[in-house]
């Protein structure tokens, strides 16, 4: 490599540095761009290290906080998830669950769908669950049919602010599960194009699935019998 | 002359209707015979099957799942146990495991008959239904023969199964078999190569691959679309590592992939693949062996929770468990194949003749009592 390409290496990486990425994917060489591209991952890189250590200086305590994950696939999907979208995740990395906050989920979901090595294209089961203490959780079970590998990703909101972004138009399948989870625990999904009930009449009140869920009295002035207190 | 006017009509198939398999309701838009637009409209069937199961011990909750899918109780039995054997890192006995086997592939059979039969009947086609269910009459009566039940078994349990199989089962089931085979190539010659029912199905409700995948449509109809995709094969569970079969896949062998056609011809395909797996299990079955060995006197699975797929006659069935530590199970979510199936209707049918959506919906073999619950 000559000294000049070098040095035009160096003024482009800079460049990308600082949010200039056009005049790198403007470059007509293709090898040229990728040393330039792979240059500037390595600079970020070492710049995030910098960042990690001065952290670790500042405030010891903090940093033993800071895990890297195992082997565990489920660990590696929550650190690539968290690496991409930071601050997302609502809870340590552990190898049955992905905990996440609800706010960005959308954009969330339909990177796993389209990103090339992760590739979930299957939403198997979505399904709501009462946690008690005012929380209800959301729960996706994803697999990739290409790479046969599967997460469980959870959503934990409150009772009273219970809205969690609908991925309706990623999973289209995700149109009727949601419906039935709105319709059992009364999760609203924001962007829902069709938020009806799924099973119960549209004129239900309550939400039978939540665990402090009382019957309605009479229903369109049919009595409803009340359940028997115990099995015999 | 006076101007003619083309409205759209809103018209409601059922819930009271034969075609409709069960009680659902289909709003669909129709202008003159196109469909415009259809709506499945569900859950005439719910019977709080989810809401029963967080009052009641995990092995009183096998009952309830034969009355989901009541034309595959044996398959969903099998879908729960095995949850909960995960659930509570539970091994059974290889004589069990060789009787689920045999139990599970002779109900795909049974339920297979049922949903080819039932199909050629919405065509318009009436023996090969009778055919059909006479072969399925036998099966019922090995079932019967097993637990007493015809349609409901509640057979198997959490470690275990309810009975042994009866002196002579094998024997029978041998029998069936011999009986069995050469009748398929009678259902062929009657019904699949008939040319008034490939007329009526080739080209019909067309399912793309990615499409499906991404309504979640799976077993048979999915496979029909050329996606070779079955649990047994490609996430194993039980004991079906051990035997050798075929994954069936769609051809579009008259007309396009992922057909109408297809997707019978795959389920006829697939009977054929469970009679070579029931003649490999019944030849190596182990001949002695405890069933009731292994069943825990407690069922009180650890704290987690679980999901769980398995195969039935109708795709992926999934059960998602958490468990609490108690005997009482704290959510017991079911994902049922014919729920994912029924959701894609909506894609598949706009555009078609109103007689074409009997033959879809007919295709897709949806159970409405697993539908809704």
């Amino acid at each position: 490599m000559s000294s000049e390409q070098e040095k035009l290496i160096a003024e482009l990486i800079e460049k990308g540095l600082a949010g200039d990425m056009d005049s790198i994917n403007a470059i007509e060489d293709r090898v040229l761009r990728s040393k330039v591209k792979s240059g500037l991952a390595k600079a970020k890189r070492a710049a995030k290290n910098a960042a990690v250590a001065a952290a670790k200086e500042s405030s010891p305590e903090e940093s033993s906080a800071e895990i890297m994950p195992s082997d565990h696939p489920n660990q590696k999907f929550a650190f690539m998830i968290e690496e991409k979208f930071p601050d997302s995740l609502a809870d340590t990395l552990n190898d049955t669950h992905i905990q996440i906050k609800p706010d960005q989920w959308f954009e969330i979901a339909s990177w796993l769908k389209s990103e090339p090595s992760l590739y979930f294209d299957s939403l198997q089961c979505h399904t709501g669950i009462d946690l008690g203490e005012n929380m209800l959780e959301a729960r996706y079970n994803l697999h990739s049919m290409k790479h046969d590998h599967k997460i469980e990703i959870r959503i934990a909101v409150s009772r009273d602010n219970a809205h969690i972004p609908s991925i309706e138009q990623i999973w289209r399948i995700g149109d009727w599960f949601e419906r039935e989870t709105y319709d059992m625990f009364g999760i609203f999904f924001d962007g829902h194009r069709d938020h009806r009930r799924m099973l119960l009449p549209e004129d239900w009140e309550g939400y039978p699935l939540r665990k402090d869920y009382e019957v309605q009295e009479t229903y369109h002035g049919i009595i409803i019998p009340k359940v028997k207190e115990g099995w015999e | 002359m006076g101007v003619v006017h083309g409205e759209e009509m809103v018209l409601n198939i059922g819930p009271q209707h034969p075609s409709t398999h069960g009680v659902l309701r289909l709003k669909v838009k129709t202008d003159g015979e196109i469909i415009s637009e259809i709506t499945p409209v569900i859950g005439y069937l719910h019977r709080c099957f989810e809401k029963h199961c967080e009052n009641m011990t995990y092995d009183q909750v096998i009952p309830f799942t034969d009355r989901c899918d009541y034309l595959a109780a044996m398959a969903n039995n099998f879908g729960y146990v095995v949850a909960v054997e995960e659930l509570m890192e539970l091994k059974v006995p290889e004589k069990v495991e060789y009787i689920r086997v045999i139990m599970a592939e002779l109900q795909r059979i049974a339920s297979h008959l049922l949903a080819l039969g039932v199909y050629g009947l919405d065509i318009g086609a009436f023996t090969p239904f009778l055919f059909m269910l006479r072969d399925r009459e036998r099966i019922l009566d090995m079932f019967e023969m097993t637990c007493g039940a015809r349609l409901l078994y509640n057979y198997m349990w959490v470690g275990g199964v309810s009975h042994d199989l009866p002196k002579g089962f094998v024997e029978t089931a041998f029998q069936f078999l011999d009986y069995f085979e050469p009748q398929i190539e009678e259902y062929n010659k009657l019904l699949t190569y008939n040319k008034i029912f490939i007329e009526r199905t080739a080209d019909i409700g067309v399912l793309p691959q990615d499409v499906a995948i991404s309504y979640g449509v799976s077993g048979p109809n999915l496979r029909a679309s050329g996606v070779k995709w079955d649990l047994r094969r490609n996430d194993t569970y039980s004991i079906y590592e051990k035997f050798d079969f075929d994954v069936c896949i769609g051809d579009g062998g008259q007309g396009t992939l992922g057909d109408c056609w297809d997707r019978y011809y795959v389920r006829m395909l697939e009977i054929k693949e469970s009679v070579k797996i029931l003649r490999q299990a019944l030849a190596q079955m182990p001949k002695d062996g405890d069933v009731h060995q292994a069943l825990p006197k407690k069922i009180r699975p650890p704290k987690g929770s679980i999901y769980s797929r398995t195969e039935t006659p109708r795709g992926d069935l999934g059960f998602y468990i958490e468990s609490d530590g108690s005997p009482i199970p704290t959510r017991v979510k079911m994902r049922s194949p014919a729920f994912t199936a029924l959701s894609v209707l909506g894609e598949l049918a706009g555009g078609w003749m109103m007689s074409d959506v009997i033959s879809i919906l007919g295709s897709l073999d949806i159970v409405l009592g697993e539908i809704d619950r």
